[in-house]
């Protein structure tokens, strides 16, 4: 009897240590569950168990790609249901990881080599470093790829001269404009070739600040590109150099424009978390200067019906020019942000991945992501016309003509310590645009910190 | 003989049934805490980014926070935080509750409106928060002008490094004074009537009432509180990255909010991100052990 209940105690500890493992196995599956599920349209859904099914009774690979923003990218199917036509035994999965801390996310899915995903994207240069330190990713055998199309954009990623991603996306600064403001203050628009000068005085003489009905002449979004980048397009100055005194002239130029109400409060903006796109849309900005990826948003919000402010009968009131320029430094030069293509080092399935990688960021790919609006890596003038002649794209000469580029440069270099790097940037940039520290202190401040992290 | 073995081994028994109903709490501690943390004490001596080989660098990661001024700026920080929210906090749970202890019209509405704030989701209501304290059209910012603030002199709050820590810390106590204000209305509720009968007889006033009766009344709840509140202010991080990011600058910046930085953002630093969670553990240890001190003593006396 008393036995029996010592059995039924041991049975009982048993069945909740198994059931305390079993939920946490749970929970795990759980979990994956519902990525996939924010990851895939609803559309998608059902392909997605398709997939699952076929590659258990067939010789189907299928491989994982990571993606952030499934849902409002409009390049990411196209480029798989091209490739699956062609290789109709792979079947391409997206893993969506959401976009706000999306290379956080990866560098925590890509330790401890356990991952499962073959393909991923990488969003930004700091990160990049951050998972080739990590040697997560695989190299990229070069010798039997043309990189000559890339524009040379592959040997600045180059990490101790190896390569670890192909670019796929390139996108370029470039200055916004809304045509209605100009016309009511009876200005004439920008043109390709401004200096930061007559870029300033433009903006000026468009302004108005009376209140209730205020419209802004410029527009800096609340990134510390949007001003320090400016700095870097005579070629001569580089973000991670540790001495920061080539940005003082850009900083007097934005901080004064805000000071005179030319341009929207950072503080406001800030803790508003107003975003460029919804503070273009408003209407009362005169120019923004953004990066290109901006311009298929533009053109689908305005075709939706959405942004009602900057366009009239459906066609857009806005066009493009070239970034300004300092004295003497060639237009056109401007920033590049690029989006690249890694095969994991833990992929069990590296040559499909790598073969669908060089799909993606080859001249085919390149098509199809031309043909969604996108700027891809590989720029060739059929490409810049494809997107030229878009429909929804401003038709102005000088618009088409922003397309073409001179120099661009990395909106940041690959160094080792480009992470820390930036969050010193980032802090030094909200000391002086919120008006805490002087421009020379800010400057100040940023060329002792970001030197204590380069000794 | 017989009779000892038997009464051992029903303790046995018993024992194993005690530890049957502790087991799942016990292994998932160990599995998800315990681990975790023994493991971060190892990582503070070593240096580690995840995947490649741990090397062991000593006492490199410690001697590496001298020279590190956004610890510094996040180690001050959070003293500031919470020497700043415990009071407040306590003040305003207090208050409340003796408030809404008395028998005014709409207690129970006002019970619950005070409640509501910790209920709801801390993603909205900081969103609408922030709206609130917008700099430029916020409702409080618009209020200020019209009671005759010059526009040039009106704080930025949150985007603001000198108004920025006092937005967190006013968020943070209307956040949490409804929680605590109910742990203190329990507390009310459990002193005996029969000591202010007594207090009335020998002609105290409502003061002196609260001062010697409710206030030593009110001791453990109080203790307890404290302890809540300390420990949380040395946790916080949810509220710090949905108002201020840790900005501008580094004014905000909190130890949690820097550690996970340096593990997770600047480059997967994990044993450097365990030595600052070191400092952040002595940190409460200490303000813990003292509070207990405190407490044995206030006990005794």
């Amino acid at each position: 009897m008393k036995n029996k209940k010592m059995i039924i105690s041991m049975i009982l500890v048993l069945v909740l240590t198994i059931g305390l493992f079993a939920g946490c196995g749970k929970e795990d599956e759980a979990t994956n569950e519902s990525t996939t599920d924010v990851s895939d349209t609803t559309s998608e859904e059902v392909e997605t168990t398709d997939t699952k099914e076929t590659t258990t009774d067939s010789n189907q690979t299928t491989l994982k790609w990571a993606v952030w923003d499934i849902a409002s990218t409009t390049y990411y199917q196209p480029l798989i249901d091209v490739y699956e036509a062609k290789n109709p035994d792979v079947k391409i999965e997206m893993v969506d990881l959401g976009s706000q801390d999306y290379m956080t996310v990866l560098g925590t899915q890509l330790s401890g080599s356990d991952t499962d995903l073959d393909i991923v994207t990488i969003k930004d240069i700091p990160g990049y470093v951050n998972l080739v330190a990590k040697n997560v990713l695989e190299p990229v055998n070069t010798s039997d790829i043309d990189l000559s199309g890339y524009g040379g954009i592959t040997d600045q990623i180059k990490v101790d001269d190896t390569l670890y991603a192909l670019p796929f996306r390139s996108d370029f600064w470039v200055i916004f404009y809304n045509k209605t403001v100009f016309d009511n203050a009876g200005v004439s628009y920008p043109t390709n070739d401004m200096t930061f000068e007559e870029y300033d005085a433009l903006a000026r003489e468009i302004s108005d600040d009376t209140l209730g009905s205020e419209v802004y002449g410029s527009h800096y979004h609340v990134w510390r590109s949007a001003v320090q980048l400016f700095g870097i397009l005579d070629g001569q100055h580089s973000i991670v150099d540790g001495n920061y005194d080539f940005l003082k002239p850009y900083y007097d130029m934005v901080v004064a424009q805000q000071e005179d109400m030319i341009a929207q409060d950072y503080a406001t903006l800030k803790t508003s978390n107003l975003h460029y796109s919804g503070a273009f849309a408003q209407g009362n900005i005169g120019m923004m200067n953004m990066g290109s990826w901006f311009i298929p948003t533009l053109i689908e919000k305005i075709q939706t019906g959405e942004y009602t402010e900057i366009s009239e009968g459906g066609n857009g009131n806005w066009g493009l020019v070239k970034y300004p320029h300092a004295q003497g430094v060639e237009p056109g030069s401007t920033l590049a942000t690029i989006t690249s293509l890694s095969v994991t080092a833990a992929s069990k399935n590296k040559e499909i991945a790598t073969d669908f990688m060089q799909f993606v960021c080859g001249a085919e790919g390149a098509e199809v992501v031309a043909a969604t609006g996108t700027f891809p890596a590989i720029k060739t003038d059929a490409v810049v016309d494809m997107i030229a002649s878009k429909e929804g794209f401003p038709s102005d000469e000088a618009s088409a003509e922003a397309l073409r580029t001179s120099n661009t440069y990395l909106e940041m270099p690959i160094h080792q310590k480009s992470a820390e790097i930036e969050v010193i940037l980032n802090d030094g940039h909200d000391y002086i645009m919120t008006g805490t520290m002087t421009v020379d202190e800010g400057i100040n401040y940023m060329n002792e910190e970001v030197g204590k992290i380069l000794n | 003989m017989k009779k000892t073995q038997l009464r051992i081994r029903r303790e046995t028994r018993n024992n194993l049934v005690a530890y049957s109903f502790i087991a799942p709490n016990l292994i998932g501690f160990c599995i998800f805490t315990l681990g975790p943390i023994l493991f971060a004490f190892a990582l503070a001596f070593m240096s580690w980014d995840g995947n490649n080989p741990i090397e062991f660098v000593g006492l490199d990661n410690f001697l590496a926070l001298k020279e590190d001024t956004r610890f510094k700026a996040a180690f001050i920080n959070t003293i500031v935080y919470a020497v700043t929210t415990v009071p407040l906090t306590l003040g305003a749970a207090l208050g409340l509750a003796i408030i809404l202890n008395q028998k005014v019209k709409g207690r129970d509405i006002f019970r619950t409106i005070g409640f509501f704030p910790y209920v709801a989701s801390l993603v909205a209501v900081a969103a609408v928060w922030n709206m609130i304290f917008s700099p430029g059209a916020g409702v409080v910012n618009v209020l200020l002008t019209h009671l005759g603030v010059a526009r040039e002199n009106l704080p930025k709050w949150a985007a603001d490094p000198d108004w920025a820590m006092f937005t967190v810390v006013l968020f943070s106590v209307w956040k949490s004074m409804g929680y605590y204000m109910v742990i203190y209305l329990a507390g009310l509720q459990g002193i005996p009537s029969d000591l202010y009968e007594a207090g009335s007889i020998d002609g105290a006033n409502a003061l002196q009432k609260f001062w010697y009766i409710t206030v030593p009344q009110l001791r453990p709840t109080t203790f307890f509180v404290v302890i809540m509140l300390t420990i949380n202010c040395f946790k916080v991080y949810d509220l710090i990255y949905m108002i201020t990011q840790g900005g501008p600058g580094t004014s905000t910046l909190v130890l949690v909010y820097h550690i996970y930085q340096t593990a997770f953002v600047t480059g997967s630093n994990y044993g450097y991100a365990s030595a600052i969670s070191m400092v952040l553990f002595l940190m409460v240890l200490l303000v813990t052990v003292i509070q207990f001190k405190g407490e044995r003593k206030y006990a005794n006396s």
